[in-house]
Parts: structure tokens; sequence; C-alpha cells
């Protein structure tokens, strides 16, 4: 375990919290009974639970799907912030690195978001400051005219050095996913180092070794769905079982069994192996990767009992408290869009 | 030299009852502070989880303290030994 004078009990106290907070995350039967209501009912629904204090303070302010939206958005910041409060030591370290990836969205939805020219407040509702950049300093940066002040207003931030090198390329292509790539690349080549580098590393590596997995795997399903043919290499995040080389001759096997294959030859986790074994039909991607997610939650759950005092029992509650807050706004915004239950029942992870 | 030797056995008699008496508070002194210890060790981290339970939910604090308190069995055991080893 990671230095900490106090012994043990800091992280038994902070890993005690996470199992009593992920208890009280919404069971799968409640997201079924709100597929049955209407967009007023889900807000008052949601009033009940943990979200009260986020939508009796901006229910003045919104209405509607957008009052439910920026709610969820506050209380998921809000969370992250007070866990990386009470956590000790390394696992502090720890959780601030793995939340680092909310700053890449934020910067990405930002700059996406000015280059639509949108207005602030709808690109405010989406924005989640859980990472190193905080709600005043994404304010500072929303009420910047061009994306360019906004790039050099992330002088001395972490993301900085791969923004400004990739931010004029991506002005060029008129495209931002090449530096999206790359931000994501150099986030887990920093989360490895971090690994490496602190005490109580290995517990969190194994995390990223699997992250890194379920994000390639994905990708190559993304990109076997997509006729547009891209260099793989691009897409892949070194790191993980798979080496970017062979997932680049991964992403050239057409055939679905011997791709199949070739991807269960070397995968370890059980519960991938039989998740990939059900793929070989025909299966829309937004389920394949559902199922993906549900793999990587009952991996992280494993490991988190295996490993009950560590950063494990953190991780997983963060990542189901995503997911809640994922589930809560494809119900609401489901319902607002009108489709089908059954629809709608399709996008959540439960 | 009869008186002799009775006087040499009585003084290795009261030498034995003393050290016996000695090793008895020992064992008495071991057998509450090594309990006691356990006790403590036990308590560390079933206190550190009811402390974090209970930070998330104020009405479980009784069940939590009483989980807390369970590992107190080891050094009252421990004090019953001592007991015994000191007045039996």
């Amino acid at each position: 375990m990671a230095e900490v004078r106090a012994g043990p009990a800091p992280y038994i106290y902070v890993c005690t919290r996470m199992r009593v907070r992920k208890s009280k995350l919404l069971p799968k039967e409640e997201y079924l009974r709100m597929l049955n209501m209407s967009l007023p009912e889900i807000t008052r629904s949601i009033e009940e639970l943990e979200y009260k204090r986020e939508i009796d303070e901006l229910s003045a302010s919104f209405h509607g799907i957008d009052l439910l939206e920026i709610a969820l958005s506050w209380n998921l910041a809000k969370e992250y912030q007070a866990i990386i409060a009470i956590t000790p030591g390394t696992l502090k370290a720890f959780t601030q690195a793995y939340l680092r990836r909310w700053d890449i969205q934020n910067i990405l939805t930002i700059l996406r978001g000015k280059r639509q020219g949108l207005k602030i407040g709808k690109i405010k509702e989406v924005l989640i400051p859980a990472g190193e950049l905080d709600r005043v300093f994404l304010d500072r940066l929303l009420i910047e005219d061009s994306p360019d002040r906004i790039v050099e207003a992330l002088k001395g931030k972490n993301l900085y050095p791969v923004v400004a090198k990739e931010f004029p390329l991506a002005v060029q292509s008129n495209s931002l996913s090449h530096m999206e790539n790359e931000l994501y690349k150099d986030f887990y080549r920093n989360l490895i180092n971090d690994a490496n580098v602190m005490k109580g590393g290995d517990l969190f590596l194994k995390y990223i070794s699997l992250d890194i997995d379920i994000t390639n795997i994905r990708n190559l399903f993304r990109l076997r769905v997509d006729t547009v043919q891209e260099d793989a290499r691009e897409m892949m995040i070194p790191g993980g079982t798979f080496s970017v080389e062979e997932l680049h001759r991964l992403n050239g096997i057409t055939d679905q069994n011997e791709f199949i294959d070739a991807l269960m030859e070397k995968v370890r986790v059980k519960t991938l192996l039989a998740v990939l074994d059900k793929l070989r039909g025909e299966k829309p991607i937004r389920e394949i990767e559902i199922d993906l997610i549900k793999v990587q939650i009952e991996q992280m759950e494993k490991m988190a009992k295996l490993n009950p005092f560590s950063i494990h029992p953190i991780l997983v509650y963060l990542e189901k408290k995503k997911y809640e807050v994922f589930n809560l706004r494809a119900i609401a915004r489901g319902k607002e869009s009108k489709l089908s239950t059954d629809r709608i029942k399709g996008y959540l992870v439960m | 030299m009869a008186a002799e030797i009775i006087a040499t056995a009585a003084t290795d008699l009261a030498l034995m009852q003393a050290s016996q008496k000695g090793f008895q508070a020992i064992g008495a002194g071991l057998a509450v502070g090594l309990t006691g210890l356990g006790t403590g060790v036990a308590e560390m981290a079933i206190g550190s989880a009811a402390v974090g339970a209970t930070a998330e939910n104020k009405d479980i604090f009784g069940l939590a303290l009483l989980f807390t308190v369970i590992p107190e069995t080891i050094v009252i055991f421990g004090l019953v030994v001592a007991l015994l080893l000191l007045f039996s």
C-alpha cells in the first residue's frame, strides 16, 4: 500500500465511503420505472434522489431538459471534487490523474462549441469541471472570443503542450479528431508514468491496462463499422495488452470470425472472452459498446473485491457514478426527443 | 547440619514461591497487554470502516459502534486470564 503515516486506516475509511455511495446508486429497476415516466415526472423523481440540491439551486434559472442536464453535470463534478477532497496520499494523486480526462472532454467541447458558434450557456450545460480545470477557469475560457486565445489561456496546464502543437494542424484540416486522439494518448502516457513512479501504482496500472484494452477493442469495432478507410495506428492507444502494430494487423482482418478469434487469442479476461464470443454475429455498434462498458465495470468490480483497500473501489464508484449520470441524461434526452422506450433502453448501461 | 539443610530448603521454597508470583504477574501482564494490542489492531480497521460508513449514512451509527466494539471481547478474555492467574 502507499505511504500514509496513519497506516491503512484512511484507505479503509475512504474505500468504505465509496462502497456505501456505490450502494446508493440507482438500481436497474429504477431506470426501468423512469422509462415509463414523462420528463416532469423524471425531474421530480431525480429531485428526490442525490440530485436535490443541484435541482433546487438551478430551478430558478433553468427549466425542463436544460435544468436536468446542467443539474446532472454539476452533481457529477461536485461529487468528483468531494471524492478528491477525502482521498488520502497517493490515492488522491491517482484519482486526480484519472479525472484529468474530463479536462480533455471540456476543452474539446469548448473548442467545438465555439467553432460551431453555440451560445456560452449551451456549451456550459455539458461541461463537467471534474479535472484540473475548475469551473472558474472554464468560465474564463468560455468568454474568450477566439479559439487561439483559448489555447493561449491553457498555458501552464497539463494539456497545453499537446493542444499548442496540434491545434494549428486541427485548424488547417478543419477537424479536431487528430488532436483529440493525441490528447488521449498523452493522457494515458501520463497515467502510466504516474503509476510507474508512485507507490501502489501497480494496481492503478492494472486498471489503466484494462481501460486501454477496452478502448482499443471498441475503436476496432467502430472502425469495422466505419466505411472510411483510416489508419488504425492513429486511433490506438499504446500501453495495453495489444501493441499498436498488433491492433493495426487486427484491423486489417476482414472476416468477423477470424477477427474475433485473433482478438480472443490474446485476451485473458474471462468476461471479455465471453462477450467477444457473442459478437461473432451482426450486432449494432451501440450494443457492442454497451457490452464492452459492462465488461469493463464487471472486471473493475472484481479487481475492487480482490484489492478492497486500494484505488480500485474508488475507480469503480467514479465509473458507475458517471454511467448513472449518462443513463439519466439518456432517459431525459430520449423522452424529450420522443424516442421509444426500447430505443432509449438500448442506450443505458444497466 | 540438619538445621542448616532445613534453613536452605526454606529459603529455596520462599525463592520459588516468589518467582512463581513474579511469573504469574508477568503472565497476567502479557495476557492483558497482548490482547489489548490485538484488540487495537482489529478495532483500527473496523473503526475506520465504521466511521466511513457512518459519514455516508448516519442511521447506521449504532450498528457501526456495535461492530467496532466486538474485538473488545479479546481483551476481556485476556483480563479474565490475568485475573485467574493472579487470584486463583
